[in-house]
């Protein structure tokens, strides 16, 4: 039987606070009280479909022998996988008034740049996040007339590259574009879905590719910005030690990897440089000799 | 200008052919560009025979990403050659090699425990921190009772701390009476004293 401060998963508030910190320091996460009913329900869950009958075996395994599997799960319950148009846009508004500017002044500026510039979305799902650069830029960043610049998006499942090659969307991928956009830059195609128009659909370059596999990451070279959110904090140690090594293999020396806003490459790896802007952390491939 | 589709001369699907053999990317590890030497210590992932020459060249690489992606291919064999070779870093006098390491072997589960008795037992205290670092993060149903047993019998106090602190996030009130202990052994370490005092209250009433 829960006590008063207990819930069915048998989590007293101490026991709260105690996963709390655990995930908070594993995935970057953090709940504060407010979501306890929300972090409750998704943990009984866990345990339910575990081998585990209560909270506190179910915690030492996920910590120990079933670690990855059971932290898969966790995290899977408790993170949102939905993705739709311009998500986490404040790391768009980063683009445009920080990022891009030091890249292109790195670069010998607006006169002198030779080459495009390089933007990745990886893992991209179904598309909405390399669309949604493209928009960005299209509306909203004054160079986009004196620059090339070449979007790719990559994920390793070929059945989302299929949806993202085709592009039509449902009413909750779009809630977020201005219908201004809508009307300029997709097509209605029936039952309420749009899909983006030939031009930046055709703008837009995409791969098959595992982040974790370098020789398959040998081909991505030169990026200066690279979009990897809310994928690392689903792989294991080893495995986002490899991908970040391959990240920066992709990153042109002084680009910019942009994560999900809770992760962090600082408990992956050593080798980029953060850098605080505005709008967040982003991290940067140093310059370095090379 | 604009937003351009660059045409890849490659098939997207298809992986990069291998980028060198064995012996050349052996070789890249002492070219002098570090770039280089990076890229052949990640290209022999999964490649046994360089296991050897992966080793040797952990406690000269100076350049901290290079050393990176070399710990990053040889923790993916997970031996126990692979594990003693880097264990010995541990006592490394450059704090940025002997970290590396600590982390590099705590994602090795299935060769580290095997190390772990005759770390616990190491003279150099500072080798028995990082022995707690290690344990902090290595997924083994007997990393918490490790950390215990430094806690009760290590004789050094900034070892004791080391293990309370790898302890903590998986702590549950039945490690209150080995704190209370570790407190009374060490009663004039001010960090110490301060590290338990913070966690007694956090303990209560966890599972």
């Amino acid at each position: 039987m829960a006590d008063a401060t207990s819930t069915g998963a048998g989590l007293s508030d101490a026991d709260f606070a105690r996963f709390t910190e655990y995930f908070y320091k594993r995935t970057g996460i953090h709940f504060t009280a407010g979501k306890r009913y929300f972090v409750d329900k998704r943990v009984e869950a866990c345990i339910r479909n575990s081998s585990h009958s209560t909270f506190a075996s179910w915690f030492a395994a996920l910590r120990t022998r079933d670690r990855s599997e059971l932290l898969q799960e966790l995290i899977n319950q408790l993170t949102v996988n939905e993705t739709y148009f311009l998500r986490e846009d404040y790391q768009f508004d980063a683009l445009l008034s920080t990022v891009l500017p030091q890249v292109l002044s790195a670069r010998g500026g607006v006169r002198r740049i030779t080459g495009a510039l390089k933007i990745l979305s990886l893992p991209c799902s179904t598309g909405e996040e390399p669309y949604s650069i493209a928009l960005r830029l299209l509306e909203e960043w004054d160079q986009i007339d004196h620059v090339d610049v070449e979007i790719h998006g990559a994920d390793i499942d070929s059945a989302v590259l299929a949806k993202a090659a085709h592009a039509s969307y449902g009413e909750r991928s779009l809630q977020r574009v201005p219908k201004a956009w809508l009307n300029k830059y997709f097509v209605p195609v029936g039952s309420g879905r749009h899909q983006v128009d030939d031009g930046i659909r055709s703008a837009v370059t995409l791969h098959r590719v595992n982040v974790c596999d370098t020789a398959s990451m040998r081909a991505f070279r030169d990026y200066d910005v690279i979009f990897c959110r809310n994928v690392l904090i689903y792989f294991d140690e080893l495995s986002s030690r490899r991908a970040a090594e391959n990240l920066y293999g992709a990153l042109r020396p002084g680009g910019y990897l942009f994560l999900g806003h809770s992760e962090s490459m600082s408990r992956i790896s050593p080798i980029f440089t953060p850098t605080r802007l505005p709008e967040g952390i982003v991290y940067q491939r140093p310059t370095g000799a090379n | 200008m604009g937003l351009v589709r660059k045409q890849i001369p490659q098939s997207p699907e298809e992986p990069a052919p291998p980028s060198a053999t064995p012996d050349e990317l052996i070789r890249r590890l002492d070219d002098p560009d570090p770039e280089r030497r990076r890229e052949a210590a990640l290209d022999l992932d999964g490649m046994p025979e360089a296991v050897p020459e992966l080793l040797a060249r952990l406690g000269p690489e100076q350049e901290p990403r290079v050393r990176d992606a070399v710990l990053t291919t040889l923790a993916a064999h997970d031996t126990e050659a692979v594990a003693a070779g880097l264990a010995v870093h541990l006592a490394s006098d450059e704090a940025g090699l002997r970290t590396a390491v600590a982390e590099a072997l705590a994602t090795m589960p299935r060769s580290t425990p095997a190390l772990i008795p005759d770390l616990l037992a190491a003279p150099d205290h500072d080798v028995r921190v990082m022995t707690a670092m290690v344990l902090a993060d290595l997924p083994h149903p007997d990393a918490q009772s490790w950390l215990a047993r430094m806690i009760d019998e290590d004789p050094h106090a900034n070892v004791v701390t080391a293990a309370i602190d790898a302890l903590l996030p998986a702590a549950t009130a039945e490690h209150v009476p080995v704190l209370q202990a570790a407190a009374r052994r060490f009663p004039d370490d001010p960090f110490l004293q301060f590290t338990v005092r913070s966690a007694l209250p956090r303990l209560a009433g966890t599972a």
